[in-house]
């Protein structure tokens, strides 16, 4: 758990490369940590979405061969997949592919699956950087201003507009976003897919709507966290002190009170980063884009369970990813927070 | 404990739950103390209450009396895909389908799957949170890192394994939604019920040998029953969200069905020239989720002292 710990007998984290030594101290600690844990929870995702979705009633074998197909080329075809046996053995083959690579073929796009959903996986990751690009400055600024005006007329209307427009389903706000740009401005093109594969220039195009259309529904709970932070921040001694001694006012919201007020911001934006470079499935399967989080919609749509447990995994994967980068800029940024076991 | 992020205590809120919710129980905590009358009468000086509640009460109308009224969301009109007229006053989609009688009968769904989900969410949440937070130790920290794993995907996967496994007739829909949204709701109950535990009235029923359940049940949840309400109202946008979200990704309902997420999905396609077939479901999707998110956060500053 994140403490808080002034910790009065260690030595004042200076600025020398005695703290640099420490905080990358704390950071080797966190990642050996981790190192053990993230393969635990994988494990443990892994196990209940096979699970879950092993329950699933329909017959992919039938499926995928047909109603034409004899009962004994079904039954070849389910033990060529991995499909027969117990689930404990099912969960055994599946696992030792998983980790040695072998991820098994999709039948619904008769590809295998580690390149389908590595592929798709790098779309999303574009598409996510990009919309993650665009949602940290304007959250900041935006958070800022209402952290400085609090209460006033404009910290009351940017919360009300972010509000509502972040209550709006992605969908809704991607259907307007074409409608407005796509169909009567023919600004950018209906469909992402065409151009998701061009070069750089057309990528850009193709994503900015999709990306604007995620920053909506991200900006109002990141905007929401910076301007706690920033009032919290702007109402401390320090910053009082800092004021009062005459510092630039451009050095003080740069170094007391940004980089005070973003610390729980940072955490937060770790979760939804997470969730932005494996794949929006929504937006993605809105614009046709062809990200991780369709793909798996797809797969879940046609019961292609083993494509669908991979891809769930790989999305767990950047999830725990994106949370341990999340962490290690916190370590850096404040030299206060721990992460340790005695701690909690 | 090891990750910061998953188990620090303040549940982080997803996009669309806008509450930080250990504002939520800070503010419960006072929400019984200011009188009942007051409150109203000041949740109905808001202009952003009363609007939310007229656009929420119109959508109840129509989910309920859409078959009073004789609205038919089924059947061919005769004009396939008609822009907007006065006898069709949102168009008609490529089935000559009314849209107008489409997106009011959409509401049932909406209405149905979504609040039972919620309810569903904290009763499985509520449950779960008063165990953990009551036999505190091993079960409280098995419980916590079972949730710890269960929020690592992303709320959509999740409740794609889940739709996966359940399928999406109507009752496993709620059934998915309640698992989805219990781990955050388990969380903020437990933390009420433990800031519950250390209290005298506690105490005193268990030297009066009071069973567990019995503490549970009938000293433990009346307690933190204010907090449970206002998790079913926070969440209660988000499932009705999710619901649409699901249908939109043809996950959820199955045509020919008046669902608003199911008809945006299906019309997509038309989005260029037909735009009525997408705009007005749309719409009826927005106005709904947003309103009840704003009575939320309406009552929920209400409360606040």
């Amino acid at each position: 758990m994140t403490t808080l710990n002034p910790r009065p007998g260690a030595a004042a984290p200076g600025r020398g490369f005695g703290a640099l030594a420490e905080r990358h101290g704390r950071v080797l600690r966190l990642l050996g940590r981790r190192l053990v844990q993230i393969p635990v929870v994988l494990l443990v995702v892994s196990a209940l979405t096979f699970w879950l979705i092993q329950v699933v009633p329909g017959d992919p074998g039938r499926a995928t061969l047909g109603q034409y197909a004899t009962d004994e080329q079904v039954r070849i075809w389910d033990e060529q997949n991995g499909l027969t046996g117990s689930l404990l053995s099912r969960y055994l083959h599946w696992l030792h592919g998983f980790v040695t690579g072998d991820w098994g073929t999709s039948f619904v796009f008769g590809q295998p699956n580690r390149e389908l959903i590595l592929d798709r996986l790098l779309n999303s990751a574009l598409l996510g950087a990009l919309a993650f690009v665009l949602l940290v400055p304007i959250s900041v600024v935006l958070g800022s201003v209402q952290g400085y005006r609090e209460g006033r007329r404009t910290d009351r209307s940017i919360t009300i507009a972010a509000m509502s427009l972040s209550a709006v389903p992605a969908f809704v706000v991607g259907v307007i976003l074409l409608l407005v740009f796509a169909v009567w401005l023919h600004l950018v093109p209906v469909q992402a897919s065409a151009l998701a594969t061009g070069n750089i220039g057309q990528r850009l195009h193709a994503m900015i709507i999709p990306a604007v259309t995620l920053v909506v529904y991200y900006l109002a709970v990141v905007t929401r966290m910076v301007r706690t932070g920033v009032t919290g921040a702007i109402t401390a001694q320090h910053h009082r002190t800092a004021v009062l001694k005459g510092l630039e006012p451009a050095s003080i919201v740069r170094r007391h009170v940004l980089r005070n007020a973003l610390i729980p911001t940072l955490s937060l934006l770790g979760i939804y980063l997470g969730a932005l470079l494996s794949g929006e499935a929504v937006v993605e399967q809105l614009f046709n884009y062809p990200g991780l989080g369709a793909l798996l919609v797809t797969a879940a749509e046609h019961k292609d369970v083993v494509l669908l447990c991979d891809g769930v995994v790989v999305t767990g994967v950047v999830a725990l990813l994106a949370l341990l980068l999340a962490d290690i800029a916190l370590i850096v940024s404040d030299p206060r927070i721990r992460f340790d076991n005695a701690s909690s | 404990m090891g990750m910061s992020v998953l188990t620090s205590d303040e549940n982080l809120p997803e996009p669309g739950a806008l509450t930080p919710a250990a504002a939520a129980v800070q503010d419960v905590a006072t929400a019984s103390a200011t009188p009942r009358r007051p409150r109203a009468r000041a949740l109905l000086r808001r202009p952003t209450f009363v609007i939310s509640a007229v656009i929420v009460l119109w959508w109840i109308l129509a989910a309920v009396l859409w078959k009073v009224v004789g609205l038919d969301p089924y059947s061919n009109t005769g004009k396939l895909l008609a822009a907007p007229s006065w006898s069709q006053p949102f168009g008609t989609d490529n089935l000559g389908r009314s849209v107008f009688a489409r997106t009011l009968v959409g509401a049932d769904r909406a209405l149905l799957i979504g609040p039972l989900g919620a309810v569903m969410a904290t009763i499985l949440g509520g449950a779960l949170g008063v165990i953990a937070g009551y036999f505190r130790g091993i079960v409280d920290t098995a419980l916590m890192r079972v949730f710890d794993v269960l929020v690592v995907l992303p709320p959509i996967i999740f409740l794609i394994v889940l739709v996966t496994a359940f399928g999406s007739g109507t009752r496993a829909l709620i059934l998915c939604i309640g698992f989805v949204y219990a781990p955050g709701i388990a969380r903020i109950i437990r933390a009420a019920v433990l800031a519950e535990m250390g209290k005298g009235y506690v105490a005193s029923a268990r030297l009066q040998r009071e069973s567990r359940l019995r503490i549970m049940a009938l000293e433990l949840v009346p307690n933190v029953w204010p907090t449970m309400l206002v998790q079913i109202t926070l969440s209660l946008a988000s499932a009705i969200l999710m619901t649409a979200t699901l249908s939109f990704l043809g996950l959820g309902a199955q045509p020919p069905s008046a669902d608003w997420g199911l008809q945006i999905n299906a019309n997509m396609i038309y989005l260029q020239q037909q735009w009525w077939t997408v705009l007005f479901p749309a719409l009826a999707v927005a106005s709904l989720v947003v309103s009840v998110q704003l009575i939320a956060d309406n009552i929920k500053e209400v409360s606040r002292p």
